[in-house]
């Protein structure tokens, strides 16, 4: 009886519980009874253990393939591989989310950007006196005002809150006007006398490789002589006597076009300096934390005075996590005016700001040897960064280092560069860096696999490396779904009845992905061994759950995620969980929502201050009740003894228990990633706690008389470690789908002849509409990371890779036409099916052959190396097999000594040989010139 | 996005309509006609080229009015798709037509004087300036043509409606009125060159029904647009077909999206039947009209793919035809 469990406990007001009724039954007024102790949430009974989402290796029934966790102990079956609703879906679909626009202050002006109709020029006066004069306007800001640099890298910081000296391209910043409306400050605009001196601009990335008068940007004596090179790579690793002789090989240059994030909602930003003179910037941002520091670094003000809001995000995908400069003119403006100030963008300064993926041009060479091996990736890619650095450094070394997995390789070679040109700047977009060389990647093992006769998935399943092992640049793969995420998807498409096999127009094709669960080496690591990501906890006497995060939920789900793990540890409903993670004043310092990072690292931080907590009740529960807390068990908002759950206490009776003299229960936790990878330089781009794995079949239709492409299915595995919330996992793989196949198909950011954007708005910036969504079938892989929370790695951004080159090469299936021109749009295609009728002498579309396989003899020899690998992996998998492994093994090289012992010319380098200089690639070229130091000390 | 200031006005008749343009014109003051406003009020929002005042269409009923031979201006292209009084060509190209979303505002009246487009046009102001503005909206300065460079008298900006050459195929007239009175004309007449004078449209009048010949019923059509996504996006080269079945010599075809005005192709259709004795090979006459049409290079796929796909769409036009008789 529940009246029983609450004897002597909870009323409204003192006073014997027996004048509660009265004589006639009704309640008497100011005596009704709290809710029984322990309850919250939407039901008043306790729950039966959901045995089903116990790990079995803590007596439940949920299976575990990989074996113990670190974090079974903590599990009670509540929240955690439970598909649930986002916390905040209501908001989103009632409309209250609060966005950056949303932001309504009393008193508030309009600001507005006045941006250059140059692409490239120097400003050599500007008058404002017109602007000042005009009625309505508040402030006036110039890029005088704002003289100190920022950018999101510590090493690259090369923007301004305006243009300081000369504009980079159409649109760059060059002043801006607070006013009381939008409309006095769109005249304002107009009232600008500036004067220029116009520059002759750079659009091509291969011209930025040259030298210039105008260097767009320079770096002193770390300039590259006067070229436009932001960054350039080199990374060689493994035999390259093992590339000399190939039984197969693959060659591929490709162009890909910049493409944007196009995320629903505009830049916008509010800023207040408030009473006490601290700023408040309400802004939808991925990364608050470097805004923060951005805005003291540019406004001269100490962080603790700043205050940095993060509203909802309106999706971001790697475009909202720079510190922007529109961010700093709002407080400069408001600051001026003494008003708050609202800037909100139009469709066409959102692609002026960019940040998109980078424009490129990849070359992948690769070749196998007799045994079906891979004896080297030659990769050269050449990216265009536009005016500014941004993540480029990053991207730079991104491009090669994520294609060094999940194969094992007998040799990399990598040359890569990043250019400044006249253009919107590139940065981080979803799959950041990765996308482009994986696709690359990709439909060359695909071609290989042609030319060897075998298929390409019986390929790749013989060159896996198996979990528990080191790549060939040194990165630590822990757990590893792959194989399962390859055989998932094999058997789901039917690929064995299909591949090769289908009419001209339709095919079939595969694609993988590899990606990283956070970044080992944060971007900011001052002060020393500061925590990625650090979690408060707070607890109070009514029972509801407070946590602190500075994880920004950009419609990833992160708050869903991390009120998930603390719902977990504590054994409460979600809706006791209550995440505030908006402002800077209250959330720990986290780093952000990028590279995949936050389920990783910021639930870890949950987790780890959930148990503080939990241990905390459980203390408090062993006073009540005698039990030492290992025989105790939490579930559903009771704590009770392991062998007979009647002996128990409430939740509420331990909460308050363990309150006695202290009140609310505090608890801190914090994740730091171990110390990893090698000592190269750029080893630690790529480095990563943890590896997200992925394989997709996807179908096409190919019109060959229009050279319209219609993806129609997709089977879409990804191995996410452990899905903490299935329903969300599903939605980032589906979602993900629809982002790759606007990159593959349709979407690109089209510079014109004078080098202007030419689509600068959503509808001929061309993002797949629901018309061309494919049937996706999302497969989750669990493969149960040993440092995830629960087991879990990133699912927000891997399962975006493989899409790319899995529609490519279905492409190829259906038409039997090699592509390498992203977007597909028709007329690539089209243009695509006329040189291949013309080289093979056909006149008909139609009447084009489509590609066949015969299985050649290394075929059985690739299945059953793939079979004996299978049982390696499991073994590794389950720590059966614990002996170290390195990339090389397959190569017949002792894993327990240096490979560089073993192989004579086993090369681990970031600097090309002088003999090398004269085949490098595209990219490679950078590497002819010198930094203007080394060019000091020739003179 | 601020809309620049313009004062709107609603005539309730087509007599205070016109009225109203006059009284305007007299005055000296530039206007522009609405009815649904999804081509008007976007490239207002761009500046492009906007009027201190707007006359409203909207609350004229006589414009609202639909039958199997009369269509008011008005009628939106959702009522286009499903009013069953409407020829299955019609309500096939307008159901082709952006997204639902905006044919429930979408007029045929607008449609059929949709703006020609040109993406060194459809821009917004700072866009505009940057590349020195462009002879369609030159903000005075008499700017060159952006597409073909050093001349500025003739604009190339392309019409991608897909109403217009499928109601050319049924043979349908347009009834215009103005302060001059009323008229009505085929519809391919209508249409005049270049980009920037659209149509014969005089100051002052506007478009106010279409109507349809009484042998429209007996005809069956088919249109094929290309484009690049199945939603959302203006055609980037159309062909509509047309004929009474068993009656080869009713052939007519038309083009839509591929220069600055859509156009009916009687002479080539003629030719072609005339040469092969009143029959047709589809590849040869697909090739003739190849060659008489001249895509330029400023809408999202280039030129030189759009105008090969005219083969490929007359051929399918025809096909269409044939499958149906």
């Amino acid at each position: 009886m529940r009246s029983d469990t609450m004897s002597g406990g909870y009323r409204q007001q003192p006073g014997s519980g027996a004048s509660e009724t009265r004589k006639d039954g009704k309640r008497v007024a100011g005596k009704q009874r709290f809710p029984p102790p322990g309850s919250g949430g939407s039901h008043p009974e306790m729950r039966p253990r959901d045995l089903d989402f116990i790990p079995s290796t803590v007596g439940g029934k949920e299976p575990k393939p990989a074996g113990d966790h670190i974090h079974d102990r903590a599990r009670t079956g509540t929240s955690v591989g439970k598909p649930m609703a986002l916390v905040d879906s209501n908001a989103k679909v009632t409309g209250q989310a609060w966005y950056g626009d949303d932001i309504r202050l009393p008193n508030e002006i309009i600001g507005k950007i006045l941006r250059s109709p140059h692409h490239y020029a120097k400003i050599k006066s500007i008058d404002i006196s017109k602007v000042e004069a005009l009625p309505g306007v508040l402030a006036v800001a110039t890029g005088a005002d704002a003289p100190n640099q920022f950018g999101v890298l510590p090493v690259t910081k090369d923007e301004h809150a305006m243009s300081v000296e000369k504009v980079r391209h159409v649109g760059d910043l060059v002043a801006c006007v607070a006013a009381v409306d939008e409309a006095t400050a769109i005249q304002a605009l107009s009232l600008f006398e500036i004067e220029w001196e116009v520059l002759e601009p750079v659009f091509d990335p291969k011209k930025g490789l040259e030298d210039h008068d105008e260097p767009i940007h320079w770096r002193g004596k770390y300039h590259l002589a006067r070229t436009n090179v932001q960054k350039r790579v080199f990374q060689e690793f493994g035999d390259r006597s093992l590339v000399s002789s190939p039984h197969a090989a693959s060659e591929g240059s490709w162009t890909m076009a910049g493409v944007h994030h196009g995320f629903t909602e505009p830049h916008a930003v509010v800023a207040h300096w408030d009473p006490n003179g601290r700023l408040q910037l309400y802004t939808p941002q991925q990364v608050p934390h470097y805004t923060h520091r951005a805005l003291s670094t540019v406004l001269e003000v100490p962080m603790h005075q700043i205050n940095v809001i993060r509203t909802f995000v309106g999706g971001g995908f790697g475009g909202k996590s720079d510190p922007f400069p529109h961010e700093m003119c709002a407080a400069i403006l408001a600051r001026k005016a003494g008003r708050p100030v609202r800037i909100t963008f139009d469709r066409e300064e959102v692609y002026w700001i960019n940040r998109g993926r980078h424009p490129s041009h990849i070359s992948v060479n690769m070749t196998a040897d007799q045994e079906g091996r891979i004896s080297g990736f030659d990769i050269d890619a050449l990216i265009d960064g536009g005016g500014f650095a941004s993540f480029g450094h990053v991207t730079s070394y991104y491009n090669g280092v994520l294609a060094t997995a999940p194969y094992e390789l007998g040799s990399f070679h990598y040359t890569g560069a990043r250019v400044w040109t006249n253009k919107p700047a590139s940065g981080a977009m979803r799959g950041h860096g990765a996308v482009n060389t994986r696709c690359a990647v990709e439909v060359g093992l695909d071609e290989m696999a042609e030319e060897m006769k075998v298929d390409p998935i019986d390929l790749r399943l013989a060159n896996l490396l198996p979990p528990h092992s080191r790549t060939i640049s040194g990165f630590r793969i822990t757990s590893n779904g792959m194989r399962e995420a390859l055989t998932r998807v094999r058997e789901g498409s039917e690929w064995d009845q299909k591949f090769r096999q289908l009419p001209l127009g339709k095919g079939i094709g595969i694609g993988c992905g590899f990606f990283i669960s956070g970044s080992g080496l944060p971007i900011h690591w001052d002060p020393k061994n500061f925590p990625h990501a650090t979690v408060h906890i707070q607890v109070d006497m009514d029972g509801g759950v407070t946590v602190h995060t500075g994880a920004a939920d950009i419609g990833q789900g992160s708050t869903t995620a991390v009120a998930q793990v603390v719902s977990e540890v504590l054994a409460l409903p979600v809706e006791m969980i209550h995440v505030r993670s908006h402002e800077s004043d209250t959330s720990p310092v986290d780093l952000g929502s990028y590279s995949s990072r936050v389920t990783f690292m910021n639930a870890n931080a949950a987790i780890r201050a959930a148990i503080d907590i939990r241990d905390q009740l459980l203390n408090a529960a062993w006073q009540m009740l005698g039990y030492h807390p290992n025989v105790l068990v939490l579930n559903d908002r009771r704590i009770y003894y392991k062998h007979d759950p009647a002996i128990g206490v409430s939740y509420l009776q331990a909460l308050h228990k363990a309150q006695e003299d202290k009140g609310a229960l505090i608890a801190s936790g914090a994740y730091r990633s171990p110390p990893m990878g090698g000592v190269h330089k750029g080893a630690a781009a790529g480095l990563a706690p943890a590896y997200s794995f992925s394989a997709y079949v996807a179908e096409v239709d190919v019109d060959v008389e229009t050279g319209r492409i219609s993806c129609t299915n997709v089977w879409a595995a990804h191995d996410c470690g452990k899905a903490l919330n299935p329903l969300a996992v599903k939605g980032q793989i589906i979602g993900s789908c629809h982002m790759g196949l606007g990159q593959v198909l349709s979407e690109k950011m089209v510079y014109g002849r004078t080098g202007h954007l030419q689509n600068a708005n959503l509808l001929e910036y061309k993002i797949p509409s629901v018309h061309e969504m494919p049937n996706v079938e999302p497969i989750i892989v669990e493969s149960s990371d040993p440092e995830g929370p629960f087991g879990a790695k990133e699912a927000g951004e891997g399962p975006l890779l493989p899409i790319l080159p899995a529609v490519v090469n279905a492409v190829y299936d259906a038409i039997g036409v090699r592509l390498r021109d992203l977007p597909l749009t028709p007329d690539v295609v089209y243009k695509g099916i006329e040189k291949h009728m013309k080289k093979s002498g056909i006149d008909d579309p139609t009447e084009m052959p489509s590609p066949r396989l015969e299985h050649g003899s290394l075929q059985p020899i690739l299945v059953a190396r793939g079979n004996e690998h299978d049982t390696r992996d499991r073994r590794r998998q389950r720590s059966e097999d614990t002996s170290p492994y390195v990339n090389g093994v397959l190569f017949g090289f002792d894993p327990t000594r240096p490979l560089s012992e073993q192989v004579e010319g086993w090369r681990e380098a970031d600097e090309p040989l002088p003999e090398q200089l004269a085949d490098l690639g595209f990219a490679g070229r950078a590497w002819l010139k010198k930094e203007q130091r080394h060019m000091e000390d020739d003179a | 996005m601020l809309m620049p200031p313009f004062e709107l006005h609603h005539p309730t008749s087509v007599e205070e309509a016109v009225s109203m343009a006059a009284k305007l014109m007299t005055a000296g003051e530039a206007f522009d006609w609405v009815a649904g406003g999804t081509d008007v009020l976007p490239n207002y929002k761009w500046r492009i080229n906007p009027k201190p005042h707007v006359i409203s269409l909207a609350s004229i009923e006589e414009a609202h009015s639909t039958s199997s031979n009369e269509i008011g201006c008005m009628v939106t292209l959702d009522t286009l798709t499903t009013d069953p009084s409407i020829h299955p060509l019609i309500s096939e190209a307008a159901s082709k037509v952006a997204s639902s979303l905006i044919r429930k505002s979408a007029t045929l009246g607008g449609n059929l004087c949709l703006d020609t487009r040109c993406f060194w046009y459809n821009q917004g102001e700072d866009w505009r300036r940057s590349i020195d503005w462009c002879h369609k909206a030159d903000c005075g300065t008499g700017a060159d043509c952006r597409v073909i460079p050093n001349q500025n008298t003739l604009c190339v900006a392309t019409y991608q409606g897909d109403l217009a050459p499928n109601l050319m195929v049924l043979g349908a007239s347009v009834m215009l009125i103005g302060p001059h009175g009323e008229r009505t004309i085929p519809l391919n007449e209508f249409y005049q060159l270049d980009g920037m004078t659209k149509n014969v449209l005089e100051e002052g009048e506007f478009l106010l029904k279409v109507l349809l010949p009484d042998d429209a019923g007996k005809r069956i059509g088919s249109y094929q647009k290309l484009r690049v996504r199945e939603s959302w996006d203006f055609p980037e080269a159309g062909i509509a077909a047309s004929w009474i079945p068993g009656d080869v010599a009713s052939l007519t075809i038309a083009s839509t999206a591929l220069e600055s005005i859509p156009r009916q192709h009687d002479e080539e259709v003629t030719n072609h039947l005339e040469l092969n004795n009143n029959s047709f090979d589809i590849n040869s006459l697909a090739s003739e009209l190849y060659d008489v049409i001249k895509p330029v290079n400023n809408t999202a796929l280039p030129p030189r793919y759009r105008r090969t796909m005219i083969k490929t769409l007359t051929r399918r036009a025809m096909k269409a035809l044939m499958q149906e008789e």
